[in-house]
């Protein structure tokens, strides 16, 4: 049977197909939790967010009109989600600039990936990846979101304005100045 | 190309361009060494990004969707609560009793007796002049043969019998 394509799985679980939304999620949800991660900043939050970007997906899934690629219209949820989440968490974290969820020992641990590739490199790559997760938390808003788009999502240019509601162009400079910073900044930390 | 096309590097790189764009970035890298090397930098960063990305730590999926669906089954139940619970039924039903109650107070209150709006004064001082009119007239109105009818009508019960008043003539 062949696979079907995110557009028809969202078309099923706009008719209730609980099935069509379970592959949905099991497709989507890595690098949905990975964008709600770089955009918040912890895994708690990240965590949160995603899960509810996909209630909304299943809540919302009848206005999905196949007008644009199923991955622009679920980023473009998660992302609001993202950005009205931070606006609402804003005052208290002014307030609170030393509480981070991930420092939380209650909170429950989230394991590495599985393919565990040996004990050196490991912490070689986490360190890549600590560093990496710092230089992206210092770009603003738009432009880590932008980078991570086209990165991971490979989303274009064009999908990349529809999802952050700015033109195209506005877009292009966002992925410019982000994917900049961050060279510059990755650059910076070799050299120390 | 006068300026360096820096934001369109990366479109170009993705062949994300139009024809006419794409003619433009490729004759400037052409001649452009800067912006050969700065596309080629953004294109292994926007990579390594990539591979970077799918290192982070991630959550055990099996756990994640049991506690999704548990989110969505909990939002369900909030959903269908909030239409048929009787607790939500009751409170709805006490709280349109008070408000029927606080209307018909205020209805009660707006209806007992009140100052007079200046209209309304205006028109009755008006009304009291011209009865003050009418009474000073009065001497000439009392002489209208209208009212000496009106005297005549209301005291016809008390004349004679026709017959009587015939023989008295007569007579």
């Amino acid at each position: 049977m062949p696979e079907l394509s995110d557009e028809e799985l969202c078309r099923k679980a706009a008719a209730r197909d609980r099935g069509a939304f379970d592959q949905l999620v099991e497709r989507h949800q890595a690098r949905a939790f990975r964008l709600a991660r770089a955009v918040l900043g912890n895994d708690a939050d990240a965590l949160d967010v995603s899960q509810d970007a996909f209630i909304r997906l299943y809540e919302s899934a009848h206005q999905f009109d196949g007008r644009s690629r199923f991955s622009t219209w679920f980023h473009r949820i998660l992302v609001n989600l993202c950005i009205d989440y931070q606006r609402r968490t804003k005052w208290w974290r002014r307030m609170l600039p030393l509480a981070s969820p991930d420092e939380d020992p209650q909170e429950p641990g989230i394991d590495p990936p599985s393919d565990k590739p040996g004990p050196d490199l490991e912490v070689m790559q986490r360190e890549s990846v600590a560093k990496l997760d710092e230089a992206l938390k210092r770009l603003s808003s738009n432009q880590r979101i932008a980078v991570m788009l086209q990165a991971q999502e490979g989303l274009s240019s064009r999908e990349i304005a529809a999802v952050l509601n700015c033109s195209e162009n506005t877009a292009r400079v966002h992925i410019f100045r982000g994917l900049t910073q961050l060279k510059k900044m990755l650059r910076e930390d070799q050299t120390r | 190309m006068s300026t360096h096309p820096q934001t369109a590097l990366i479109p170009y790189l993705r062949d994300e361009l139009n024809e006419d764009e794409r003619t433009r970035v490729a004759d400037h890298l052409r001649g452009c060494a800067e912006c050969r090397e700065s596309a080629e930098s953004l294109a292994a960063l926007s990579a390594e990004l990539a591979r970077q990305m799918e290192r982070m730590p991630v959550p055990e999926w099996m756990s994640y969707r049991a506690q999704l669906y548990r989110k969505l089954a909990a939002r369900g139940q909030t959903a269908e609560r909030r239409w048929w619970h009787p607790g939500l039924a009751w409170g709805s039903i006490a709280t349109a009793g008070v408000a029927v109650a606080a209307l018909i107070l205020v209805l009660t209150i707006r209806s007992g007796p009140s100052t007079p709006s200046v209209d309304q004064l205006a028109v009755e001082n008006e009304m009291a002049g011209a009865d003050i009119g009418l009474l000073r007239n009065y001497p000439v109105v009392e002489h209208l043969e209208l009212l000496e009818d009106y005297d005549v009508i209301e005291h016809l019960d008390e004349l004679p019998p026709v017959a009587k008043q015939d023989d008295a003539l007569r007579s």
